[in-house]
């Protein structure tokens, strides 16, 4: 067991734990962040996605000690920010949540080619997407989401 | 703004964006033990003795000893043991559960516990027919004896995973002495009914709930009811609060997937038309029958397609192999014998030197005419202007001349094709009995009770929205909460794409009911019973009849690229036009086009899942291949209105439809850019690979 | 019992590897499905760990008269989108695993892994790159080539670390990438090619192939390179027929649950010769 602390969603959080756990079980069983979900344990569906320090990365391939003194946000978070309600209504007016176990995970991926890329191309959304999968909306729901967003303008990234 | 006609934001919409929407593993369960099931590590073999470690305090073994009252799964053809009872037929078939407060703990047991067989040689070959079905239609002899051309392939299909993104889970508690069950699931009552036959307990002393469930495909049709079985034998043992999840990895290797097929047909062609069919479905059962029957019913059903074929011998066999059994995904059959049907009649006029789209839009099926089981197409038929649409959406026909011309790499296809809604013949009538509940409380809120499961389709929006539309009130005004059985009646299955074609227009008939007698402020409760079409006449055991209330039809082009260096094939574009009666909400429906296409696309040339002495050799999703968002185009889709007498508003199915005719028209596409015939899928570049090399074009 | 360190700088991470025999652990990535075991439980580390993820000191890319210096704890992410890395290699990292993967891995951990299917030890190969070890007692630079032994075997001793890539500069060199995967993005390859060259007046200055995934590592045969060199085009078209035909020798790819070795040999050769034709 080693101390451990970073930033959840803006506050401090301090563990005794094994280094070594996942990311993904320490927001989902220690800290009941159930929002991440997990699809594969595996870094391949991108279900588990949280930001850290701003970009994304897979909680299930995260060993907790690598996100020491860092800053991590999950849909928990994200969902009371204005950029989460600019993409989520987009996701809405699209229909690009189906039963919704990957849509945490796409919406933060989202948000991180937006805030870097703010009128990305559609190959530009589909490559950035490629490391969520979604098995119910075939992505066109979600990348038609994006790209209309991505009209809009800068807003707010 | 996105545009879409009729459309609503889904009830669930925002609790599933914002991560608020709890799935079973995300459910408070303080205090569950976890349950680990100890699965057979050979194919096929007598248990001669399991050596169970000497458990800690508070650590539990479960096996088939424990079962209360009979050891089977109950699915359609009831054959599946809860838990393997002195034999093991599949790699993977659970023995029993070791159960306990720690999971690290549990696999430590798990390694420890050790079963010793008296193994036995494995049967995988397709040779060992447990369920035979066949039929004719016309007379398939007189053709024989007089035509002008004769033609014989056989096509196959692979395995598919449905790769819900949710993983199967359950929990189960005890609330005094009833049974409490959440789970992903998609037939609340099938779990229910499942709990109920292993421990012969009243139906009232089990209750299945809904949380929300992340995709299911079919996939959580009938395995949860083995999951409900293992874990109700368990609870009544050691009567602690339960909790199994599975892995992807257990998801993949340890569920059920579609069935492979192997399909031949002989056609027989006189004066420049498919006079004739004989056929023969096969398809790999595993080791238990479960619902494979109705499975090999539905792809006999669709064994000539969409199109009108007058003469046919058609047979089929579930084959008992000592495998993962396979069960119910997208489609149930029918995209197997779809593919193979739509490869032959295109094969057929290449081999008799006409162009393969026109032959086919030459055999149509059309409104009156007999279906391949001897029932009669009753409604209209818009598959020309379906076509007419789809081409025009993708320039179909300049593409298809441009992309014909050798070496052009690239290709064009279309696929036109129906599916049955609802259950098959009058099933919906004399096995489901399908009863919905609407009750209107003293605010004049109305109250929406169904057994169906929103897995992600939409349909608790749906259906909710055909009770207030047909009422005359605002959405807001109706209620429809995910199932609970202590609260709803069946309305049946979330299966067959029934829900909107059987449970809607229920929903639209007790709306109308409770309409003619509303009365403000006080409770008032109706039951409506399903009643179907009166015209539908089936006979289960000839497969003779009227197979299905409605069809569903429709139309796939799908356009590639190839490359000639890697054999690699990029789908450029997708274009569809489906007649689904009408859709209720058109972005749901829409949403379905996308999801089912993508899910077929894959299905024909990437999704490969390959059995090796019983065991699947794609364990994880690296290996496991389905579609990213850089492997799809931009899809396009659109409906045409052909009301259904027998739907809400005139609705018919669309969930599966969706599914069925994606890879044929993908094939056909590759097969014009490699100018060879393609007889198997998936069609992934080491296949192709083959063809391009070794051939026939 | 397993011992984690986590080091707060390279200094504290050398003395940590002298005294213990341990897995470095960078992104995670590749150790993190490794160890896996089931969801709720935490890895299954037989030795110690040394997490090294945090060390600012690793992560830097620049580049000097020499070449590019590319620091061991850079992510990928960080590489790709560096102006002086050499476009090969970012256009190879475009193409590795996903975008989430990229943000959290790094390409020395690519290499440590030392996966046949590692795809930027390809690249690496073929622009001769050379990896500094440190240990407390100083440092040594090792080609690539001399650094990774065999499938998942290296040439680390356990109280070194890698601390630096370096990529010798060839502003001349032309680049031809291919990956094979199974899929369009996200997926782990069939067969990989990098290829360089270099024409001056219709003669071959410079030529090199490098193979991944069809064989326990990355396939470079300078041999075969050495005969090309000094051909003119014109000659070097004629013999693409010998020089398949001597790099089928090395070819040995096997069938998995991925591909099959009829099907990566087979791309393998058509890939090679597309190359050698696009050369001019």
């Amino acid at each position: 067991m080693e101390k451990i602390s970073f930033y959840l969603n803006g506050k401090q959080v301090k563990l005794a734990i094994d280094p070594s756990t996942r990311l993904l079980d320490v927001l989902r069983i220690r800290l009941h962040m159930t929002g991440v979900k997990e699809g594969c344990g595996e870094g391949e569906c991108g279900a588990c996605s949280v930001l850290v320090d701003g970009v994304c990365y897979n909680s299930c391939l995260t060993p907790v000690a690598n996100v020491m003194g860092k800053h991590i946000v999950t849909i928990e978070g994200f969902r009371t920010t204005k950029q989460y309600r600019i993409i989520a209504d987009a996701f809405a007016d699209f229909g690009a949540s189906q039963c919704g176990f990957c849509t945490p995970g796409m919406i933060l991926n989202a948000y991180a080619l937006l805030k870097n890329n703010p009128h990305p191309s559609e190959e530009e959304v589909r490559i950035a997407l490629s490391g969520n999968l979604c098995r119910c909306t075939g992505y066109n729901a979600i990348v038609k989401a994006i790209l209309e967003i991505a009209e809009k303008g800068d807003i707010v990234w | 703004m996105a545009q879409f006609k009729n459309s609503t934001v889904k009830i669930d919409n925002e609790e599933k964006m914002s991560g608020k929407a709890l799935f079973t593993d995300d459910l408070p369960s303080e205090g569950f033990l976890w349950v680990r099931p100890l699965r057979s590590n050979i194919p096929c073999g007598r248990i001669r003795t399991i050596n169970v470690p000497k458990l800690p305090k508070g650590y539990y073994w479960v096996d088939a000893k424990d079962i209360v009252k009979e050891n089977v799964v109950n699915i359609i053809f009831s054959d599946w043991p809860v838990f393997a009872d002195r034999r093991v037929n599949y790699y993977g078939e659970t023995i029993g559960l070791l159960i306990g407060p720690d999971k690290a703990k549990l696999e430590e047991l798990g390694r420890l516990l050790q079963v010793n067989y008296d193994e036995e040689i494995p049967h995988f070959k397709l040779n060992n027919s447990k369920i035979h079905k066949s039929f004719t239609k016309g007379n398939l002899d007189e053709v024989i004896k007089n035509h002008d051309f004769m033609l014989e392939e056989t096509f196959e299909t692979g395995y598919q995973e449905q790769v819900y993104l949710e993983p199967q889970s359950m929990i189960m508690w005890l609330d005094g002495d009833k049974i409490t069950i959440k789970a992903s699931m998609q037939c609340p009552f099938y779990i229910k009914n499942a709990v109920v036959r292993t421990l012969g307990c009243s139906p009232d002393k089990v209750r299945v709930i809904q949380p929300a469930v992340g995709g299911a495909f079919g996939g959580k049709e009938h395995y949860p009811s083995m999951m409900a079985a293992q874990l109700a034998t368990a609870i009544m043992k050691i009567k602690k609060p339960l909790k199994m999840v599975f892995d992807r990895s257990e998801d993949l290797m340890y569920t059920t997937k579609r069935h492979p097929s192997r399909t031949t047909y002989t056609g027989y062609v006189k004066d420049g038309r498919l006079v004739g069919v004989k056929a023969h479905v096969g398809l790999n059962g595993g080791a238990y029958l479960g619902c494979s029957g109705v499975v090999l019913n539905r792809g006999l059903i669709a064994v000539v397609d969409s199109y009108d074929v007058p003469n046919l011998d058609v047979t089929g066999d579930v084959y008992v192999t000592n495998t993962m059994p396979t069960a119910a995904f997208r489609g149930f059959g029918s995209p197997q014998t779809i593919f193979a049907f739509e490869m032959f009649i295109e094969h057929i006029a290449k081999a008799i030197g006409v162009d393969p789209v026109e032959f086919k839009l030459k055999h149509l099926v059309k409104k009156g005419q007999t279906t391949a089981v001897n029932g009669k197409f009753h409604d209209d038929i818009i598959l020309p202007q379906l076509v007419e649409k789809a081409m025009e959406m993708s320039d179909f026909k300049r593409k298809y001349k441009e992309y014909s011309k050798p070496g052009s790499n690239r290709g064009i296809g279309i696929s036109t094709f129906l599916h049955g809604c609802g259950f098959t013949g009058s099933g919906e009538s004399t096995i489901i009995n399908a009863q919905l509940k609407l009750t209107k409380d003293e605010n004049d809120i109305v109250h929406l009770y169904t057994s169906q499961v929103d897995f992600g389709q939409g349909n608790r929006t749906t259906l909710k929205k055909i009770v207030s539309d047909t009422l005359g009130i605002p959405e807001e005004q109706v209620t429809h909460e995910a199932p609970d059985t202590d609260h709803t009646l069946s309305t049946g299955p979330t299966a067959a794409s029934r829900t909107i074609i059987i449970v809607g227009y229920l929903c639209e008939k007790a709306a109308k009911h409770l309409k003619e007698i509303w009365k403000p402020g006080v409770y008032q409760e109706w039951i409506e019973p399903y009643v179907g079409p009166d015209y539908i006449h089936w006979d289960e055991d000839t497969l003779q009849g009227d197979a299905y209330p409605g069809y569903a039809w429709g139309v796939n082009i799908v356009e590639i690229s190839f490359d000639p260096i890697t054999y690699q094939v990029k789908v450029e574009g997708a274009w569809s036009t489906y007649d689904v009666g009408h859709a209720i909400d058109e972005r749901i429906v829409i949403g379905q086009a996308d999801g089912g296409l993508a899910q077929a696309i894959g299905y024909g040339y990437l999704e490969n899942m390959e059995m090796a002495e019983g065991r699947f050799r794609q364990k994880t999703l690296a290996d496991y291949i389905i579609p990213t968002s850089a492997d799809l185009p931009m899809m396009e889709t659109e409906l045409i209105d052909n009301l259904f007498a027998y739907g809400a508003s005139g609705a018919k199915g669309c969930g599966e439809l969706t599914f069925v005719g994606g890879a044929p028209a993908l094939c056909h596409a590759i097969e014009m850019a490699i100018n060879r015939k393609i007889y198997k899928i998936p069609a992934n570049p080491e296949y192709l690979m083959e063809l391009v090399e070794n051939g026939k074009d | 019992m397993v011992n984690h360190y986590i080091p707060s700088s390279l200094k504290e991470a050398l003395k940590v590897l002298n005294n213990h025999d341990c897995y470095i652990m960078a992104g995670g990535t590749d150790l993190m499905v490794v160890k896996h075991q089931k969801s709720g439980i935490v890895p299954n580390f037989d030795k110690d760990v040394c997490y090294i993820s945090n060390l600012k000191e690793l992560q830097y890319i620049y580049e000097d008269e020499q070449g590019v210096h590319i620091g061991a704890g850079t992510k990928f992410v960080d590489i790709e989108n560096s102006m002086i890395v050499p476009d090969l290699l970012k256009q190879i990292i475009h193409e590795l695993a996903s975008p989430n993967i990229r943000n959290m891995a790094t390409m020395a951990g690519n290499i440590a892994n030392a996966s046949p299917a590692g795809d930027s030890i390809v690249g690496l190969y073929l622009l001769d790159a050379k990896l500094e070890l440190v240990n407390v007692n100083g440092s040594r630079l090792v080609p690539i080539e001399k650094f990774i032994l065999g499938v998942r075997k290296i040439a680390r001793k356990s109280n070194e670390i890698i601390k630096e890539i370096f990529i010798p500069h060839h502003d001349d060199l032309n680049t031809y990438w291919r990956k094979v995967g199974s899929r369009a993005a996200e997926s782990i390859s069939k067969v990989t090619f990098a290829g360089g060259y270099q024409v001056e007046d219709g003669v071959v200055k410079d030529l090199r192939m490098a193979f991944g995934s069809i064989g326990v590592t990355c396939v470079r045969d300078q041999k075969i390179e050495q005969k090309c060199i000094g051909m003119t085009v014109e000659e070097l078209h004629k013999n693409i027929d010998n020089i398949l035909n001597d790099m089928s020798k090395n070819i040995t790819p096997i069938t998995d649950q991925r591909s099959t070795k009829e099907y990566r040999y087979k791309v393998a050769m058509n890939i090679l010769k597309d190359f050698l034709n696009v050369i001019e």
